[in-house]
């Protein structure tokens, strides 16, 4: 019953959540300067000022806040937008019109999901991993080379570390290519090779730049958590450094880790901005700075939606799943 | 600066002492989209990424127009020749004929034998049936043209297979570039009749792989909008460029090379062969790692200066102070060009002192005729505020400031580079002008208002969407502030940009290039906005829909209109677009700085005769007409 409860209002705070961020979404644009038929006028007017009349401009006005769904006053397109929203129908996109935003975003999708999923969870993988052994035999020299690894790599700016990779990989000792080319067509076992190719470079400086925190942060838990009692009364047991290791400081130092890792998780919608304009990856977080950038309300509304769905997603995901990794929660204490 | 860093290990590296060793073309080498490279013309995009790729729909106005469309597949009745900036027929047989004395009525010929890519003949029905399109679906469709053009054309009819008859709501001298190309584009996209009549929803139409006029069509693309490859047609002396002659490319391939500093690598790589605005800086450390890399001329200021546009500050005359023509002057005596030009383009600039970009073709126009004037020109308090020899200043400094002198222009080449003249640099004299409005610097050096309240004078400048202009902004700004105005510099996005440009609420000064576009001799086509109806109130908020320097002169608007029906070819047009210029500079409505420098580098590896500055037979753009002429002119190295 406690547990139903307990299910029950992480999802009722889920879809309030929704609710709000949803509404922020389509306000908060219109308060931007900035107006995509404004815009598209002002292009007009440059070509046709002889020959629009204030009539003509007037008339266009009107056909334009159709087509784009700007008529009516604020509360009719807020009511048309929550109508629209439950169907994941985000309107056209003002700047490539009649392009639905969903088909711009679909296509986007998988190239971040693929990208950033893959890379924060090795990222995850490598560096905590790495941070359990440096941190569980903190004394040893080694323990010591990898946390100087996780510290030198950590403040790097990823522009730099970027850089930093291609030009070693790609420009001196040319491994990989400079800018991704990917094919259309089908999926073969050759093309799934070619994008495994290609996206190794944008890859290994995502895996790179999250590391480093993931050495460190594990780092300090493993050598914090093996002091304490329960893993001392393991040791007298006479069990062995793996065992403590693994099934005593990691299975405890691992929580807020998690956290981390789904609330990362979450956020991959946002794209990596950088890693594809550095690399001319596609992904979300261009087409979201060019849809900011020209005023394109619907494609902005359509890919922040998609950030604030998966990050509530997320919350509630790690709130249901948490019980399992610690028994407090589940236990009501 | 820890990008300037990245750039010199890259500029550094492995440069032999005898000079750079070039990374070697291969031979049979294949492009990553499986052409033979040296068939191969690849291309920097002008627009990064595209989310539209599949649209080639030229009727909506998302469709993807920058990555060959226009330059590869399409045709117009009149394209423009870059070098001269005159049409020519390109789908036309000849220029429009004039029916009447009225400059209304038009008969447009045809050139027979141009076929579209299907094999389909191009002929009048094509024409009419686009005007057709244009006028019943004007409510669908979002092309800028099509309000052009149906506010333009007031009726037609097709008299025969290659001629139609035209006339337009008013006398129309732009006719040829109205109906034809303007610079870049056209208003006027005419389709295919045996394609589109059988499309229902033209609005979602995609066009994805289109039957072409020009002499490439698209062989494939890549659906995330990073490329586009386009195969020459075999029948291209069928297509509408066949006159030009055959395009020396097999294969273009538009693609998106990343940021600047992955572009520059590739580019030292010989992985592609023509740039788009790359920055001073990388074009250096490419040069100095391969000298296969070519800037537009071997001097300064290396890049090619005949844009149809130039950077200037749009200032809202209607907005106190800035109402006063003191204070106009004021600022633009502030103005230390040379610094801003040295500080944010390293010296790579053309001055340009009337309202225009100083061209090849707008100099004998309108530059020349009026340098006595200019040299004359005397302000109320009698101060001559003209710099002819600002070209040779220029040289000056820069040889101070330790630049090989067989970098820099000797004789004409001094003002064919850095421009005829600017205005001087001179805050001494622009204190006076400020003091005779009873604007004085205060206690902390800053002018303030005439009642002694301080002012701050709100400079907008793009964020990094435009960095050159965001570089000459807070040059701008620097400027000022040493001279004693208090400027708050701040920078904007794209969208806000134009709603500032538009709002007089939101506008005292900006860094712009809209008001300044003139690239033939026609200068109504950019300024005939300026006109009494659209003038706002100085705070309204109601957005303006032309006339952007807020000019409140009834000379120039009458001036305007009188050369608006003016016979463009005579001698009397051009006087009049020279009495404008005069009143515009008098009032100091606008200031223009520079042209906008199209810093276009090309690698010379696989390809050679691309347009430089000692063979200009275009202006070496690949996102405008020129590039037809570019494919038919270019010629391929023997490996």
């Amino acid at each position: 019953m406690k547990l139903a409860q307990y299910v029950v209002q992480r999802f009722i705070g889920y879809l309030l959540v929704l609710f709000i961020g949803i509404t922020i979404t389509f306000f908060l644009p219109r308060l931007m300067p900035g107006d995509p038929i404004n815009n598209y006028i002002s292009q007009v007017q440059a070509r046709a000022g002889q020959s629009l009349s204030a009539e003509a401009t007037q008339q266009l006005r009107d056909s334009l806040a159709e087509l784009y769904g700007l008529q009516g006053d604020i509360f009719t397109q807020y009511r048309n937008y929550l109508a629209r929203v439950v169907r994941l129908d985000f309107g056209p996109s003002f700047t490539y019109y009649p392009e639905p935003v969903s088909n711009i975003l679909l296509d986007a999708m998988p190239w971040t999901a693929g990208l950033l999923i893959t890379t924060t969870l090795l990222s995850w993988l490598i560096g905590n991993s790495i941070g359990l052994i440096a941190g569980y035999f903190n004394k040893r020299r080694w323990a010591t080379i990898l946390e100087v690894v996780g510290i030198i790599l950590y403040p790097i700016p990823y522009y730099i570390l970027a850089l930093v990779v291609i030009l070693l990989l790609a420009y001196w000792i040319a491994l990989f290519p400079l800018s991704p080319t990917f094919l259309p067509g089908p999926m073969t076992w050759n093309k799934a090779v070619s994008i495994i190719y290609n996206s190794f470079l944008p890859a290994l400086t995502l895996i790179l730049a999250g590391f480093g925190w993931n050495v460190l942060a594990m780092k300090a838990l493993a050598v914090a958590t093996k002091e304490d009692a329960y893993v001392q009364f393991a040791r007298l047991k006479g069990t062995t450094d793996r065992t403590r290791m693994t099934n005593y400081v990691f299975r405890n130092a691992m929580l807020p880790q998690i956290t981390a890792l789904v609330l990362s998780l979450g956020f991959i919608f946002n794209g990596a901005i950088q890693t594809e304009v550095i690399f001319s990856y596609p992904g979300i977080g261009m087409t979201m700075r060019a849809a900011a950038g020209a005023g394109d309300y619907n494609l902005l509304y359509g890919a922040i939606i998609l950030t604030i769905f998966s990050v509530a997603t997320a919350a509630l995901i790690l709130d249901l799943i948490y019980p399992l990794f610690d028994p407090r929660i589940r236990l009501g204490g | 600066m820890l990008l300037a860093f990245l750039l010199s290990l890259i500029a550094g590296c492995g440069a032999p002492a005898a000079g750079p060793a070039a990374p070697q073309p291969v031979a049979g080498a294949m492009t990553e989209v499986g052409t033979p490279r040296a068939e191969t013309l690849i291309v920097q995009t002008f627009d990064g990424k595209t989310n539209a790729p599949d649209n080639m729909n030229p009727l909506m106005s998302g469709y993807a127009i920058w990555r060959g469309f226009r330059e590869l597949a399409w045709g117009y009745l009149w394209e423009m020749d870059t070098a001269t900036g005159k049409s020519y027929p390109e789908l036309a047989a000849e220029l429009p004929v004039v029916l009447n004395d009225e400059y209304t009525q038009f008969e447009i010929r045809l050139r027979p034998g141009v076929y579209w890519s299907d094999g389909v003949e191009f002929t009048a029905n094509d024409v009419i049936f686009t005007l057709d399109t244009y006028f019943n679906n004007r409510d669908k469709l979002t092309y800028f043209g099509v309000p052009v053009i149906t506010n333009y054309v007031k009726s037609y009819e097709k008299v025969d297979d290659y001629t139609l008859r035209v006339e337009t709501v008013k006398p129309a001298y732009d006719f040829a570039t109205t109906m034809g190309v303007y610079t870049w584009g056209s208003a006027f996209n005419i389709v295919p009749k045996h394609v589109f009549e059988k499309v229902e929803d033209l609005a979602a139409f995609k066009n994805e792989y289109p039957v072409t006029l020009g002499a490439y069509t698209l062989k494939s693309y890549d659906p995330n909008g990073q490329w586009h490859l386009w195969e020459r047609r075999a029948d291209w002396d069928r297509s509408a460029t066949a006159p030009l002659g055959e395009p020396k490319a097999k294969y273009v391939f538009y693609k998106n090379f990343g940021d600047e500093q992955t572009r520059t690598l590739a580019f030292i790589k010989n992985e592609y062969d023509v740039d788009t605005f790359m920055s001073p800086d990388s074009i250096d450390a490419a040069k100095a790692q391969n000298p296969k890399v070519r800037t537009f001329a071997d001097v300064f200021p290396y890049h090619d200066m005949n844009d149809a546009c130039a950077y200037g500050i749009i200032i809202n005359n209607l907005k106190a102070p800035l109402d006063k023509p003191e204070v106009r002057w004021a600022l633009a005596l502030s103005l230390d060009l040379q610094n801003v030009g040295i500080n944010s383009m390293s010296g790579q600039f053309k001055g340009s002192a009337l309202p225009m970009p100083d061209t090849q073709i707008t100099r004998p126009a309108f530059f020349e005729p009026l340098q006595a004037w200019l040299n004359e020109l005397t302000l109320p308090d009698g101060y001559k505020p003209y710099n002819p020899n600002f070209g040779a200043d220029m040289v000056a400094r820069l040889t101070e400031m330790g630049v090989d002198p067989a970098q820099l222009p000797t004789g004409d080449a001094v003002t064919g580079n850095f421009g005829l003249g600017w205005w001087k640099a001179d805050p001494a004299e622009a204190e006076k002008l400020m003091n005779s409005v009873g604007m004085t610097k205060g206690a902390d050096g800053f002018y303030t208002l005439p009642d002694g309240s301080p002012w701050t004078l709100e400079l907008v400048i793009p964020s990094d969407w435009n960095k050159v202009m965001q570089r000459v902004g807070f040059s701008i700004a620097d400027s000022w502030t040493k001279a004693g105005f208090k400027v708050n510099a701040r920078q904007v996005d794209n969208a806000e940009f134009t709603t500032v440009q538009n709002t007089n609420a939101l506008l005292q000064v900006m860094v712009n290039w809209t008001t300044s576009c003139v690239f033939n001799t026609n200068f109504v086509n950019n300024w005939r906005t300026i006109k009494a109806e659209n003038l706002k109130p100085a705070d309204s908020n109601e957005l303006i829909t032309g006339n952007t320097p807020r000019i409140d002169n009834q000379f120039i608007f009458d001036k305007i209109a009188e050369a608006g029906a003016m016979d463009m070819s005579k001698p009397e047009f051009l006087e009049a677009g020279q009495e404008i210029i005069k009143e515009m500079i008098t009032n100091m409505y606008y200031i223009n700085m520079m042209n906008i420098p199209t810093t276009i580098p090309t690698n010379e590896t696989y390809w050679t005769n691309f347009p430089k500055q000692d063979n200009a037979y275009a202006v070496p753009y690949t996102w405008w007409s020129s590039f037809k002429k570019i494919l038919a002119n270019i010629e391929p190295v023997t490996q």
